[in-house]
């Protein structure tokens, strides 16, 4: 039993993209082992749910899509920056200016129509991150008497058609730059919303593991949260990441099976 | 110790768009009638040297194209002496600054202020580049800038962007950057300690030399605002009312440094 399995683990959060399945042009190709890991986990009683800040789908969509590869999962289970953000709009009456992607500009459009934006809304836009866009969420905030940046993660890239490109982590960052305001991170790696998905299993965050393909947004996330972070070899991971200059994973494991594998190994010790 | 070159700001300087700063070209000529050395040094990221130079000869100034460097001519120098391929993403106007430059497989990345190249596709490529560990160089990292319709995001943005997504630091070429001031020298053959730069941006231009060992002479003209100069560290050597009143007071100290 490895170090990092001394003390009990009673949650897992498990980050979908690139640990699940790798994401393509396409519908993506499901990850070998990780549709059975996932069902041991259920099997075994061990609670675990779903933290993602796949931001370019509605929850709905990427439901069904992880239900075609052949997970049982429940849209409880899952936790994605979109809910997470409309809510807080609507807590504190803000009117968001977007810059997302077309696809869930529905659901995030929140505020009276035609009331001027108090903040700037940022989620991976990919194709719609041109300069035009970004320069109209700059100005926004230039004339914001309060300027707001809230960002849906802040992941640096990652993979899609087995290629890196990049998330928007790196958008929020420009425009932090440019105005000079800092970001507030709805979405992994912010406290508050892997707070929310361990008080959603009743677990604290010592007794948990987050187990993500992202060094800085699932495994610094985690650890600094207070839970162990696993960071496994699928999805945007690549071996020059390693040794990393200010984060060491609780454990780097091949695949999400080789994870589920330990930790209930370990279970059945403890 | 003698005053060996005079570097000398375009923009808000000697000039504003189109019009002469009064005085400006007679204060050239005077300044030439000595034997320091001149050299026009400007921070651009969309005009290439042959378009500056067209402008000031078209308001009257009389000034040799080889007299110019701006930070595109620090960044090509740079890619020339380091032998890069640089993925450019830069305005078709500033191309002409790197014509014989080989852009095939690229081993760098280069950007400057080019908002049609700034799209997600170009972007990703370059963090690729960088991720394989391509040199990322900057022509300069303003966080905006003016233009007709408004204020629009600077390249300083994109940078940093691109240097958060792969973890590296870029290298700025341009203002204020030491290296900037000395590559201009160089071509001088005259040290620092013996050079003066004049020109209205007290950060980028006179701070920026003062740091590079240059003396720095800050001018009340272009983008200078009242107290300016109360807000760099170190502050201004001199502050002259225009570029005019800069070159009398060289003069009346007989080019030569306290």
């Amino acid at each position: 039993m490895g170090e990092w399995l001394r003390s009990p683990i009673r949650g897992v959060l498990l980050d979908i993209t690139g640990v699940l399945y790798e994401s393509s042009a396409d519908h993506g190709t499901v990850i070998p082992g990780s549709v059975k890991a996932v069902n041991r986990l259920r099997e075994s009683g061990m609670p675990f749910r779903l933290v993602t800040n796949e931001t370019t789908t509605p929850t709905t969509v990427l439901l069904d899509k992880l239900r075609r590869f052949g997970y049982q999962l429940e849209e409880r289970e899952l936790f994605s920056p979109i809910p997470a953000v409309v809510k807080l709009l609507q807590q504190e009456q803000l009117v968001p200016h977007l810059l997302v992607h077309p696809k869930v500009e529905g659901e995030l459009r929140v505020g009276e129509k035609g009331s001027p934006a108090s903040c700037v809304v940022l989620g991976d836009a990919e194709d719609n991150f041109s300069y035009a866009n970004l320069n109209s969420a700059f100005r926004a905030l230039m004339v914001m008497p309060c300027p707001r940046l809230i960002t849906l993660g802040y992941g640096r890239y990652y993979k899609h058609n087995q290629q890196l490109q990049l998330d928007v982590g790196v958008y929020a960052k420009a425009l932090e730059f440019a105005c000079g305001v800092e970001s507030e991170v709805v979405g992994k790696p912010s406290p508050a919303f892997f707070n929310q998905a361990l008080a959603d299993m009743g677990v604290q965050a010592e007794e948990a593991v987050m187990v993500g393909d992202d060094i800085s947004s699932d495994v610094e996330g985690a650890q600094k949260c207070g839970m162990r972070g696993v960071l496994v070899r699928t999805g945007k991971f690549t071996s020059s990441l390693l040794p990393h200059p200010t984060i060491t994973p609780d454990c780097v494991v091949d695949n999400l099976a080789e994870a589920v594998d330990q930790i209930l190994a370990a279970k059945g010790k403890n | 110790m003698k005053i060996g070159a005079v570097l000398i700001d375009l923009s808000g300087t000697i000039h504003i768009d189109n019009t002469v700063i009064p005085g400006a070209i007679q204060a050239l000529n005077k300044l030439r009638s000595t034997d320091v050395k001149i050299k026009f040094v400007t921070n651009t990221t969309k005009e290439s040297k042959r378009i500056l130079h067209d402008r000031l000869t078209h308001i009257g100034f009389t000034i040799d194209k080889d007299e110019i460097f701006t930070s595109l001519t620090a960044a090509r120098q740079l890619v020339d002496k380091r032998a890069l391929r640089p993925y450019m993403l830069i305005t078709e106007a500033a191309r002409e600054e790197f014509v014989g430059v080989s852009g095939q497989d690229p081993n760098a990345v280069l950007v400057g202020l080019a908002p049609e190249c700034f799209d997600y596709e170009h972007m990703t490529t370059a963090m690729r580049l960088l991720l394989d560990g391509a040199p990322l160089i900057a022509i300069h990292k303003a966080r905006y800038y003016k233009r007709s319709d408004g204020l629009a995001i600077g390249p300083g943005a994109f940078v940093t962007g691109l240097e958060y997504s792969t973890g590296c630091k870029a290298e700025v070429v341009g203002k204020p950057e030491s290296s900037f001031f000395h590559t201009a020298l160089q071509d001088l053959g005259v040290s620092a300690s013996e050079a003066v730069m004049i020109g209205d941006d007290a950060r980028d231009d006179v701070c920026g030399a003062m740091t590079a060992g240059l003396r720095g002479i800050l001018v009340k003209t272009g983008k200078y605002r009242a107290g300016d100069e109360d807000k760099v560290d170190p502050v201004p050597s001199f502050v002259a009312d225009d570029f005019s009143r800069a070159v009398d007071y060289l003069i009346e100290n007989g080019l030569s440094l306290p």
